[in-house]
């Protein structure tokens, strides 16, 4: 136990922080994305418009039988041939993550607004609010209320795959815990940190969905 | 001005209405009784086009509801309608429960549609609850602003569907006030109720309804004292007494 160095830690912690706050950045932009393009296909599935309907139920199918790293590969290597252009590594990878978790924020989206009961669309239907109308104002919040413990806990789902980025060279919190890992020769230390930092944070979004889900019980 | 012609309506196999024809006119108040699952309110949601019809045809007010490409949405809001469990909006207010459609649909100014909402809201007994949400109110206070809602888009006719059978006993007579009084100032009402006492005092007609198809179409009193069909006097009979 004398061996280990914790100080390595301290005077690594500027650079820790850029790549922690990576992490954060794409996590937070992933999960807005992901929530409105996955309410955007769960509308579209719930449209009773049947080729929308196909569309979207294809894309959510397809994308969640693909492995993560894949999708974050795909976007990396075809974004630039499709735009002529690179766009860089985070870019590509925020477009990979909003396109992946919408998939799954539509099927979250899609049991929160069949959750909605069918006597507030008619409420809604009977005094003259149109469809989007009545989804705007009645229909989707009241989804996405009752959805907000379920989207939280995909959050933290999300927020731990972003360590999959470093398949394209971005320097998130798990890439610089590598480095300084590598570089000191302090693997254990380092490793041991990185465990204890992305627990603090899940476990503190773990505690949120508790209390979100205590108080929607009362 | 309400004009339901032949209705027919099936779910799947299932014949709901049976070649359904009844009137209401301006400032009539009629009542549908029968027994559950008689179609009594598949028949009103019908009326505003909640539920489409295969066969038959339904006008309010010369407009066609069941013509195909109806303007629904136009057509609806100029309906009123109280559901058996309210229907409020949970997550808003008293408030904008009554303020959403008339900004929405009506294109009414916030203020304007605030202050008719807070005059619905004390006509019907309800002007110090306009900041509190549905889930702190009673059965009863809900669906007195439930029937305020309907109001603030100031209805040419009132559709009730079943509006107390989800209330306490003692909930019951604040709502039936609300409509009695309603009834009394002339408002076209087709209520879907068991209350007898409610039709007794108010309707003009009485609907009665069984197997999907209307029974009986009768004056208020002529149904009570004398109902000609032997599905009506059991169902009066089973209802009355007790």
């Amino acid at each position: 136990m004398t061996d280990f160095d914790f100080n390595v830690i301290w005077s690594s912690l500027p650079f820790l922080w850029q790549g922690l706050q990576l992490s954060l950045l794409l996590t937070f932009l992933s999960i807005i994305g992901g929530i409105v393009l996955g309410t955007l296909l769960a509308l579209a599935r719930l449209s009773g418009i049947a080729p929308l309907a196909i569309v979207a139920a294809t894309y959510v199918n397809l994308i969640r039988s693909v492995p993560l790293i894949l999708v974050i590969f795909w976007f990396y290597f075809l974004v630039p041939l499709a735009l002529g252009r690179p766009i860089g590594g985070f870019y590509s990878a925020l477009i990979a993550f909003v396109l992946f978790e919408a998939a799954y924020y539509s099927e979250i989206m899609r049991a929160g607004i069949q959750s909605v009961k069918r006597g507030q669309v008619h409420a809604g239907q009977s005094t003259g609010l149109s469809y989007w109308q009545i989804q705007r104002y009645v229909v989707l919040p009241q989804a996405f209320r009752n959805m907000v413990p379920i989207l939280v806990t995909q959050g933290i789902i999300l927020f731990q795959d972003t360590s999959l980025v470093f398949v394209v060279s971005l320097r998130d919190f798990m890439t610089a815990s590598s480095i300084v890992a590598r570089t000191e020769g302090r693997l254990v230390e380092m490793y041991l940190f990185a465990a204890l930092v992305y627990f603090a944070i899940c476990f503190s979004g773990s505690m949120l969905v508790r209390s979100l889900k205590s108080r929607m019980a009362t | 001005m309400i004009d339901i012609e032949n209705i027919s309506k099936w779910y799947g196999d299932f014949q709901v209405l049976t070649d359904c024809t009844t009137q209401v006119a301006k400032g009539e108040v009629v009542v549908v009784c029968g027994p559950s699952g008689s179609g009594k309110s598949t028949l009103i949601k019908c009326v505003n086009g909640l539920e489409p019809v295969q066969q038959g045809r339904i006008s309010v007010d010369g407009d066609d509801v069941t013509a195909k490409g109806a303007n629904l949405t136009a057509l609806r809001s100029r309906i009123g309608m109280v559901f058996q469990h309210f229907e409020l909006y949970p997550h808003m207010s008293v408030l904008e429960n009554l303020c959403l459609a008339q900004e929405k649909v009506l294109k009414r100014p916030r203020a304007e549609a605030v202050t008719r909402a807070e005059k619905l809201l004390d006509r019907v007994g309800m002007a110090d609850h306009a900041a509190k949400f549905p889930s702190q109110l009673s059965g009863g206070q809900q669906q007195r602003i439930a029937i305020a809602r309907s109001l603030a888009m100031d209805p040419i006719a009132m559709l009730f569907d079943e509006p107390t059978s989800a209330l306490d006993p003692e909930m019951i007579k604040e709502v039936l006030d609300v409509m009695v009084e309603l009834a009394q100032e002339g408002m076209t009402m087709m209520v879907v109720t068991h209350e007898m006492g409610f039709a007794r005092k108010v309707a003009d007609r009485v609907i009665f309804m069984d197997n999907g198809a209307i029974v009986e179409d009768r004056q208020t009193a002529a149904f009570f004292d004398n109902p000609e069909s032997e599905r009506a006097q059991d169902f009066l009979s089973k209802i009355l007494d007790h």
